[in-house]
């Protein structure tokens, strides 16, 4: 029924819209930064390509193993968040990010910098499902992933995390370890990651390490800044505002990336507490934070 | 023999060139604590006026220092109208904002000049000479000078001067320095207009060095420089210094010498983690308690 | 049993070549209202620090109820018994005044992977931290958002925070700091109201005037040694102690 070419852009969008939902929750929920997170994204996609490809498995089997192993990797990645201030950690998660596709790239086992290919199709009901098939069941996928994060900010889990954003030092003295929900923010927001990769390498059906280096990343974050951080519909409003935007400027061929650019740039200029004005922008420690060196303890 | 000692002078002629850019970023981080992503940008489009002044007037010199007033002029206005304005906000939403921005600049570079690389020839008044039978040509004499001129003067300024006094102070502790008089938005305005200036003059030397000015030149050095002033010592200016001529030795020596076939980005962040594990501050940050 | 709750014995705690706190000894007993006073800088937050899993003593030991906790962390010390407020206050400013204190209710479930699952907004956590904030006398802020709470309220919520932990022991950090006349009265009976459910408190304060009204025993440092100890009477009356804050030019009394 709908146009091949807006099936494809919506489901695009519905699946940068699940990998924004994960870092949602490490960024807008628990207040880590995390500039890196494309690197989990493909971590998902690798691993489901590889499990469907070379291991024969279908894409259900392979999936939750997926998430076990991108599970793991976030955690073993969240761990320096734990020891690490602000800014190192801002850049520490983009090496995290440089390093993750570096590795994809170079190691023939992953296909190098020939990509991986000929990835499945999903099948339902013995089935394989075309482009509408799969969209829904993007959508449907998204659904669970907003419900869980629903249920997640209703949750003690969710509201420790909350906690350890506002204020953790005081947050620790309330009985919220942080080190336990900072890992807990973390390795959901990471597997939430992984399954958007994995849904996108079965998408795509090849998949290549360059699209899922930094400017995906920066995507990401900007997808969640831009609808409203730590907001419920933030996530899908932005995903669907980012993946629009350079769909209607694609007459424009040659002035697309600028005028993406430039406009990204005036709306958090201007908006910096993202369309559904965000959680926590102004809070008081962000107000007294800018020109003071850390200082510890309390 | 000779092999090794040619690697040794590429090696820090590209140590010195990362030197200047990641020089500009770790000053502005240190009086802003703002990851100035854009700066690479910046130092794009001061390659690009350098080689037009120079096509046009023939003149390194006007070239030089016009590429520089422009930089200068333009890192201001960044500072003024993007970054002061998003300080009370947490730091992503800055440098979301920096990484929009030289997006954007980057494609009117490319708008402008067009996406060709462009070479940039230019006779520099430096003379050639030799060691250990490896020619130095004026070129790479050039980028010693130039570079060791710059450390020279930005270390005066920093040591002996009333400004390079409140730069430090700024970066210490901007409501302390407030407190005792100085003038917090005028020294990070001048921070600004020094850290592109010396940009500028990075875009020009690397433009010439390796003969090419495109619009993507930027790319290389924006995220390595955010590695290298983190191995610095986030904020430390002979930190970024150390850091980046440490960076351009290994990189040349492992791409070169031992043909390890990393992507260079990836090795400048592998060496950021494994320091950051052993000396979590960077080679001269300072310990916070 | 004995009726020591709190046992600070030898404890001194360094950073780098700074002896913060130099061999401290003192004991809380339950149900007692003891000040720990000083000069500035004579290691009070510090000691704060020590007791409430902050910082990790350099030497000495803290006993809670007869239990060393040199080293727990400030979450496991929360566990413990231990509720304390912040000299410069420390609320979850993007959270509402009901939510700050629904999160030390939520202490209990924390460490739980079953139970941190559970829903927080449930009724029994809404009616019980209502309670706490009627006897803070912040019943009525409930919904506002703690970020833009004038200083008076959020010390109170401060307080109301803690007391979610159903504390046997509460540090009070300045808790006086920076109120009106009429404010500090309101604390000043909030204390008493707090003591007399059987919690232990210890407390810092500059305001000289309160805290020689509050305290029933009192505990000074001077540059982290102990300088005196004794019964308000005694210690107003003490000459080391009257040098300690005048000989600084400090002032003693204030706000």
């Amino acid at each position: 029924m709908f146009d091949s070419y807006v099936i494809n852009v919506a489901t695009q969008i519905i699946i940068q819209a699940i990998a924004a939902y994960g870092l949602n929750i490490i960024v807008g929920n628990a207040g880590q930064i995390s500039l890196g997170h494309a690197a989990f994204v493909a971590i998902g996609a690798y691993s489901n390509a590889m499990l469907t490809t070379v291991a024969g498995l279908t894409f259900w089997q392979a999936l939750p193993i997926s998430l076990v192993i991108v599970g793991i990797v976030g955690l073993l990645c969240g761990l320096p968040s734990l020891r690490v201030h602000a800014d190192f950690l801002a850049i520490t998660t983009i090496g995290i990010n440089f390093i993750v596709v570096a590795v994809f790239q170079y190691t023939p086992f992953f296909g190098g910098s020939m990509g991986l290919g000929g990835i499945p199709s999903v099948h339902m009901f013995g089935h394989p499902l075309r482009a509408q098939g799969f969209f829904l069941l993007c959508v449907v996928i998204m659904a669970i992933v907003m419900a869980i994060c629903w249920l997640f900010t209703r949750s003690w889990s969710g509201l420790s995390c909350f906690a350890i954003r506002e204020e953790e030092t005081a947050a620790s003295s309330m009985g919220v370890s942080p080190v336990r929900a900072k890992l807990t923010a973390f390795v959901l927001g990471t597997m939430i990651a992984g399954l958007s990769g994995a849904l996108y390498a079965h998408y795509m059906k090849f998949i290549s390490a360059d699209a899922f280096s930094f400017p995906f990343s920066v995507t990401l974050l900007s997808i969640i800044v831009a609808g409203g951080l730590g907001t419920f519909w933030g996530p899908l409003l932005g995903a669907v505002i980012l993946g629009v935007m350079p769909e209607v400027f694609r007459p424009l061929v040659d002035y697309r990336m600028f005028l993406y650019a430039a406009i990204l740039l005036l709306m958090i200029r201007f908006m910096p507490g993202g369309i559904l004005g965000g959680s926590t922008m102004l809070s008081i420690k962000n107000l007294a934070k800018r020109g003071k060196t850390a200082k510890g303890g309390c | 023999m000779s092999l090794l000692v040619e690697q040794l002078l590429n090696g820090l002629a590209a140590g010195a060139m990362y030197a200047l850019i990641t020089l500009g970023l770790a000053l502005i981080y240190g009086v802003m604590k703002i990851l100035h992503v854009a700066h690479a940008s910046v130092y794009t489009a001061g390659a690009y006026m350098g080689l037009c002044l120079y096509t046009h007037t023939g003149s390194m010199l006007i070239a030089a220092a016009g590429s520089m007033v422009f930089c200068a002029i333009l890192g201001v206005l960044i500072e003024k109208y993007i970054y002061f304005p998003l300080l009370k906000f947490p730091p992503y939403v800055p440098l979301i904002s920096s990484i929009a921005l030289m997006i954007a600049i980057e494609e009117l570079c490319r708008l402008v000049a067009g996406p060709e690389v462009r070479t940039f020839p230019a006779n520099l008044p430096f003379p050639s000479f030799s060691i250990c039978g490896v020619t130095v040509s004026p070129t790479l004499t050039a980028v010693y000078v130039v570079s060791a001129v710059v450390l020279l003067l930005l270390w005066l300024l920093m040591t002996k001067t009333e400004l390079g006094l409140a730069m430090r102070a700024v970066s210490q502790d901007m409501e302390t320095a407030s407190a005792l008089g100085v003038d917090t938005q005028k020294t990070v305005a001048i921070t600004f207009i020094i850290g592109s200036a010396i940009a500028a003059i990075a875009g020009i030397l690397v433009g010439i060095y390796y003969n090419q000015v495109y619009p993507m030149m930027g790319e290389v050095p924006a995220y390595k420089t955010l590695a290298l002033i983190v191995v610095g010592g986030m904020g430390s200016a002979p930190g970024a210094v150390l850091a980046s001529l440490l960076l351009g030795l290994a990189e040349t020596f492992l791409i070169g010498y031992a043909n390890i076939p990393m992507p260079r980005d990836a090795l400048a962040f592998i060496a950021m983690i494994i320091i950051l594990m052993w000396l979590p501050t960077g080679l001269m940050g300072k310990r916070q308690k | 049993m004995s009726d020591v709750l709190v046992s600070v014995k030898n404890l001194s705690i360094h950073f780098g070549g700074l002896k913060a706190v130099d061999n401290v000894s003192f004991d809380i007993h339950k149900g007692e209202i003891l000040g720990l006073l000083g000069p500035n800088g004579a290691g009070k937050t510090t000691c704060f620090n020590m007791i409430s899993g902050v910082y990790k003593p350099s030497s000495g030991q803290v006993f809670l109820d007869g239990v060393c906790t040199n080293g727990l962390p400030p979450h496991k010390m929360a566990a413990m018994g231990v509720g304390r407020t912040f000299q410069v206050v420390k609320p979850f400013a993007g959270l509402s005044v009901e939510e700050n204190v629904i999160v030390a209710l939520g202490m209990p479930h924390y460490g739980k992977f079953a139970s941190s699952w559970r829903f927080w907004n449930a009724k029994p956590s809404r009616d019980a931290a209502m309670e706490l904030l009627k006897m803070v006398g912040l019943e009525k802020e409930a919904q506002s958002r703690a970020g833009l709470l004038p200083l008076g309220n959020l010390r109170k919520l401060e307080i109301a925070r803690a007391m979610a932990l159903k504390p046997r022991l509460l540090l009070l950090d300045e808790c006086f700091s920076g109120l009106r006349h009429e404010e500090i009265q309101v604390i000043e009976d909030l204390i008493y109201k707090i003591r007399d459910t059987g919690v232990s408190i210890l407390f810092i304060e500059h305001n000289m005037k309160v805290a020689m009204s509050l305290a029933e025993h009192i505990v000074v440092l001077d540059h982290g040694r102990m300088l005196a100890v004794g019964i308000p009477a005694e210690i107003q009356k003490n000459p080391a102690v009257i040098e300690a804050y005048l000989g600084k030019g400090g002032d003693s009394d204030a706000a």
